[in-house]
């Protein structure tokens, strides 16, 4: 007993002074303490769950049903453009566009500093661009980057990974003739906005239907949906142009602008039956696949918007107007032996000067005095109703934008010398497609058509859209009349009349000279120097297949149209009758007299 | 495994559903990624299950290892862990990425030694406090020796740098002295004194300050700085209460940056919903109340240290983890123990329960709450006045 109370004693006091003891009992106090510390945090982290995912749930899915979608603009493939027989004139290409959304780019400055140089920037112009649309959802930053530059790009954004960098296909319109055909063709802005010519006459047929999709993506901008998204393509068109024609045209447009040094030059050819624009050239020229690097100068298309005098090209209008009011007969002679005429005071002269002249000569030997006389017997009422008749001083209606009326003033303001001046045209501005127009009135048999370069607007399904056909916009002489007139020009080719060099062996010309002074608003007076070149014409003579116009500006060294436009004519002329197929019509060379009965 | 304890087989349990959980998450958030980088959705699932199996290993061996021998070793295993972590500024041996040297190159895969220094400093300080539990109020040895080695660590750790792991190892040492008795005045003193080194470390880095007003205000920049705590946010406001659905998760897509490691949690909170994301924090509650039952068992200061510093270091990551994927805490790259993808973390951690679960096995016999120093238990007295002799 007295053993186990020992024991017992013993232990308590070892118990007692044991020094773990107390600070043991101490540690499993401040373990309730610890533990509670860490219990109380997991709860603090629940309430933050409920708070973040149950009260802040609306938010913050808002925010990211934001993020998710991406706005894709879709923008339309441009329509075709071919000409007659559907060789491309105008297509369009894919080109990658490069976008950001710089709310997306975390390192604007890296990502400037390594773009810049690809896209061809400042990286620090960028990185201005970046920073002052921070907020933006959408920026372009290079549109149509060729596909060596894109390749880079989308390597560098490989490569780094940077997010807020993407890529949208466009199409760019691409111009396979390069500058053929550039002026009835035009162009495009980067938008693919037509901006000149055909582009922009047509635009709302050409261009198709824009339309934008949301589309969702990964944080990278990688689609997630797989369906097809395209936007309606635009629709085709079908022109009257035939690219081999323009090429023949513009190549000797080209040789004679060359030759004579001009300014510039137009010729334009027509289908004289129909008004079928079958080629229109203008010089000097641009490349409509670059329209930024040409002056404006180059772009204007000189058919439709620059005015010129005619001169002796007008006569044909007189002896038409003369011929149908039946004011002379074909053996009507004139007597220019004087070599002058006075009319209202002013003294008009010939170039050439010749004794008696009938007045199918008075046309083919192109004289002044004897037009003068002509168009004073006319009248000036008369002359001038042929003159609106024939479509002067008024646009012609062809399909193409910025085309001019023209000046021809009114009989009332005419002074003493108009109806002399007109009557060899001056006073007068016309564009070298109305002198076309009426040269294949004469042509055709009297009837003055509308000209027109779409011939057909055909959906990209292939089904026709609207057709056009010719449209008559009214007779102005008979066919007599008109068949007389041709008679009277053929002779101007031939030997004694101005144009013997635009004569072509087997086949008959029908044309006129003419030689224009260009009038000098500054001083008031024609210029002695700069004159303008033309030739108007059509063949076959007796069956024409094309009406065709040369105009060549402020020729050097000879400024007759005779010697400078006349041999273009001729060139363009053989050319267009072999591709044509056009039989000869004659073995060996007849003189055709003006006036012989057919 | 020992599963006679009942505490022992809750904790083994919990962890394993934990793993379960962090499989298919990881596979979850790293199957896009792996198409995309390796071809195959599995290559990081793969790399992921090898862990476990190791780890899962390791957690055996432990357990059927008297926890006991663990404090011959103490002093190997820290001179082994600083060596592991002065290797890493090895070249060759050591690994970097993202700008750290974090990393040993150990075949097939990589291993992080600032995961096993915090395992080894709570063995340290167990046997430590352990052997001077009655030196504890003293300042020297309730503060500065245990503070010293704490800071060689620290020092060595915030070279790579690591910064999570610093902090994480600053807390549990902090707690551990508390819990051994260290007086409050000096912790407060430490505390007090050791936030000057903190600012210092902070403000000298320029990227640990722009992460503290990133965590202060998220939104001033969501596409910036704020972009990781932003997206970490949508991805649990997307989640609601059951979540988009497994698999499901759009932030994924590379919209949440570490998404498969640090930010796992916003994406369990996205695809499985507050219901998920409860489940898994409720999972790391037991886990850590089991383990303070394992220690209420305990009847001498080492396996109640150890015990207690084990179940408080999983549970300190899991609530740092937690606060920062919730803007709680500001960002410092820790990752989700048992649940992140990331090797080293999964191993030590499971080693961790394995040397929980020994203890466990040892301490069964004795009745939990009326420990060795309760006084109404005389015959308990003897039992343990014999054993510590």
């Amino acid at each position: 007993m007295a053993e186990r109370r020992r024991r017992k004693t013993e232990t308590r006091k070892l118990w007692d002074e044991d020094p773990v003891r107390i600070p043991f009992q101490r540690s499993r106090k401040r373990s309730g303490v610890l533990v509670t510390v860490i219990l109380f945090g997991f709860a603090v982290i629940s309430l933050r769950l409920v708070n973040l995912m149950v009260i802040d749930h609306k938010r913050l899915a808002e925010r990211a049903a934001e993020q998710y979608t991406v706005k894709e603009i879709l923008i339309p493939q441009r329509g075709i453009i071919w000409d007659r027989r559907m060789r491309e004139m105008a297509t369009s290409v894919e080109a990658d566009s490069l976008y950001a959304v710089p709310s997306k780019i975390k390192d604007k400055r890296n990502l400037s500093r390594e773009l810049a140089p690809l896209i061809n920037v400042s990286s620090k112009k960028l990185n201005m661009t970046l920073l002052k649309k921070k907020d933006r959802g959408f920026i372009w930053l290079a549109r149509k980057l060729d596909m060596n530059t894109a390749l880079k790009v989308s390597a560098l954004r490989e490569r780094s990974g940077y997010a807020g960098l993407g890529f949208l296909t466009e199409s760019k319109r691409y111009y396979p003739k390069g500058f053929t055909a550039s002026h009835i063709l035009g162009f495009t802005d980067i938008d693919n906005k037509g901006i000149a010519g055909i582009e922009l006459m047509y635009d709302e047929y050409l261009r198709g239907e824009a339309s934008s999709v949301y589309v969702n993506t990964d944080a990278r901008g990688n689609s997630l949906s797989g369906d097809v998204r395209e936007a309606a393509s635009g629709n085709n068109l079908l022109l009257t142009i035939d690219e081999r024609l323009q090429y023949i045209v513009e190549k000797e447009l080209s040789a004679a602008m060359k030759k004579w040094k001009a300014k510039a030059g137009v010729a334009i050819m027509m289908n004289p039956a129909t008004g079928e624009i079958l080629a229109m050239a203008d010089r000097p020229a641009y490349d409509p696949n670059f329209p930024g690097r040409s002056r404006p100068s180059q772009r204007r298309n000189r058919a439709i918007t620059d005015l010129y005098e005619p001169g002796s090209t007008m006569k044909a209008v007189l002896a038409a107007a003369a011929l149908e009011e039946g004011v002379v007969g074909l053996d009507e002679e004139f007597d220019v032996s004087q070599g002058y005429i006075v009319v209202g005071g002013k003294r008009i002269r010939d170039v050439h000067k010749h004794e008696i002249l009938t007045f199918p000569e008075v046309i083919q030997k192109s004289s002044n005095v004897g037009a003068v006389q002509i168009g004073l017997k006319l009248g000036k009422e008369r002359y001038y109703n042929y003159i609106r008749k024939f479509g002067f001083g008024k646009k012609t209606g062809i399909d193409l934008p910025g085309e001019v009326r023209g000046i021809l003033r009114k009989t009332e303001d005419w002074s003493g010398t108009s109806l002399a001046a007109l009557s060899i045209g001056q006073e007068i501005g016309v564009t070298p497609l109305q002198l076309l127009a009426a040269y294949a009135a004469i042509a055709n048999g009297g009837v003055l058509m509308k000209p027109y370069v779409v011939s057909d607007i055909i959906s990209p399904a292939g089904k026709p859209v609207r057709s056009v056909s010719p449209t008559v916009r009214r007779r102005v002489i008979s066919e007599e009349t008109a068949a007389v007139v041709r008679d009277i020009l053929k002779t101007v080719v031939e030997e004694g009349g101005t144009a013997t060099r635009a004569y072509i062996k087997g086949n008959l010309v029908a044309g006129k000279t003419g030689t224009a002074q260009i009038f000098d608003p500054r001083t008031g007076r024609y210029s002695r120097k700069r004159y303008v070149s033309s030739f108007a014409g059509f063949v076959p003579a007796d069956n024409p297949r094309i009406a065709l116009i040369v105009v060549i500006y402020e020729p050097k060294g000879s400024v007759y149209g005779g010697v400078v436009a006349a041999p273009v004519f001729k060139n363009i002329v053989e050319h267009t009758l072999a591709y044509l197929d056009v039989p000869m019509e004659r073995e060996e060379n007849q003189i055709v007299l003006a006036g012989t009965p057919r | 495994m020992n599963f006679t304890s009942r505490d022992s087989r809750n904790i083994v349990a919990s962890v394993l559903i934990l793993t379960g959980i962090g499989t298919v998450m990881v596979y979850s958030s790293t199957a896009l990624m792996s198409m995309r980088q390796y071809g195959s959705s599995f290559h990081y699932l793969w790399k992921h299950i090898f862990t476990v199996l190791v780890g899962t290993a390791a957690m055996i061996a432990l357990s059927r290892t008297d926890y006991r021998r663990l404090r011959s070793a103490v002093y190997i295993l820290l001179a082994g862990s600083l060596i592991l972590l002065a290797l890493v500024f090895v070249p060759d041996i050591g690994v970097s990425a993202n700008g750290a040297r974090r990393w040993l190159r150990l075949w097939p895969t990589t291993f992080q030694p600032s995961e096993l220094a915090k395992v080894v400093m709570v063995i340290f300080l167990a046997d430590y406090m352990d052997r001077n539990i009655h030196r504890m109020r003293d300042f020297k040895h309730g503060i500065l020796i245990p503070v010293g080695v704490m800071v060689v660590f620290q020092g060595i750790i915030l070279l790579q740098p690591d910064f999570g792991a610093v902090v994480s190892l600053g807390i549990l040492t902090v707690a551990l002295l508390i819990l051994g008795g260290a007086r409050l005045n000096h912790i407060g003193a430490l505390v007090l004194f050791s936030l000057p080194a903190v600012y210092l470390v902070i403000s000298t880095s320029a990227y640990r300050l722009k992460r503290l007003t990133c965590f202060t205000e998220p939104w001033k920049d969501p596409f910036g700085c704020g972009f990781q705590l932003v997206q970490s946010f949508i991805a649990f406001g997307n989640g609601r209460f059951f979540g988009v659905g497994l698999g499901d998760s759009r932030q994924k897509l590379y919209f949440l940056p570490e998404v498969h490691t640090d930010f796992i949690f916003s994406l369990i909170g996205e695809e499985l919903g507050l219901a998920g994301a409860l489940t898994v924090l409720g999972l790391f509650v037991w886990l850590f109340i089991k383990g303070v039952h394992v220690a209420r068992r305990t009847d001498e200061p080492f396996s109640y240290f150890l015990t207690l510093g084990l179940s408080m270091m999983i549970g300190v990551q899991a609530i740092i983890n937690f606060a920062v994927s919730t803007g709680l805490m500001p960002t410092k790259g820790l990752p989700l123990p048992f649940i992140s993808y990331g090797g080293s973390s999964l191993l030590v951690n499971m080693a961790a329960v394995g040397i929980l679960i020994n203890i466990s096995s040892k301490n069964e016999k004795i009745p939990a709450g009326r420990v060795s120093y309760g006084d109404n238990n005389p015959s308990h007295r003897v039992s343990y006045m014999k054993r510590r002799r």
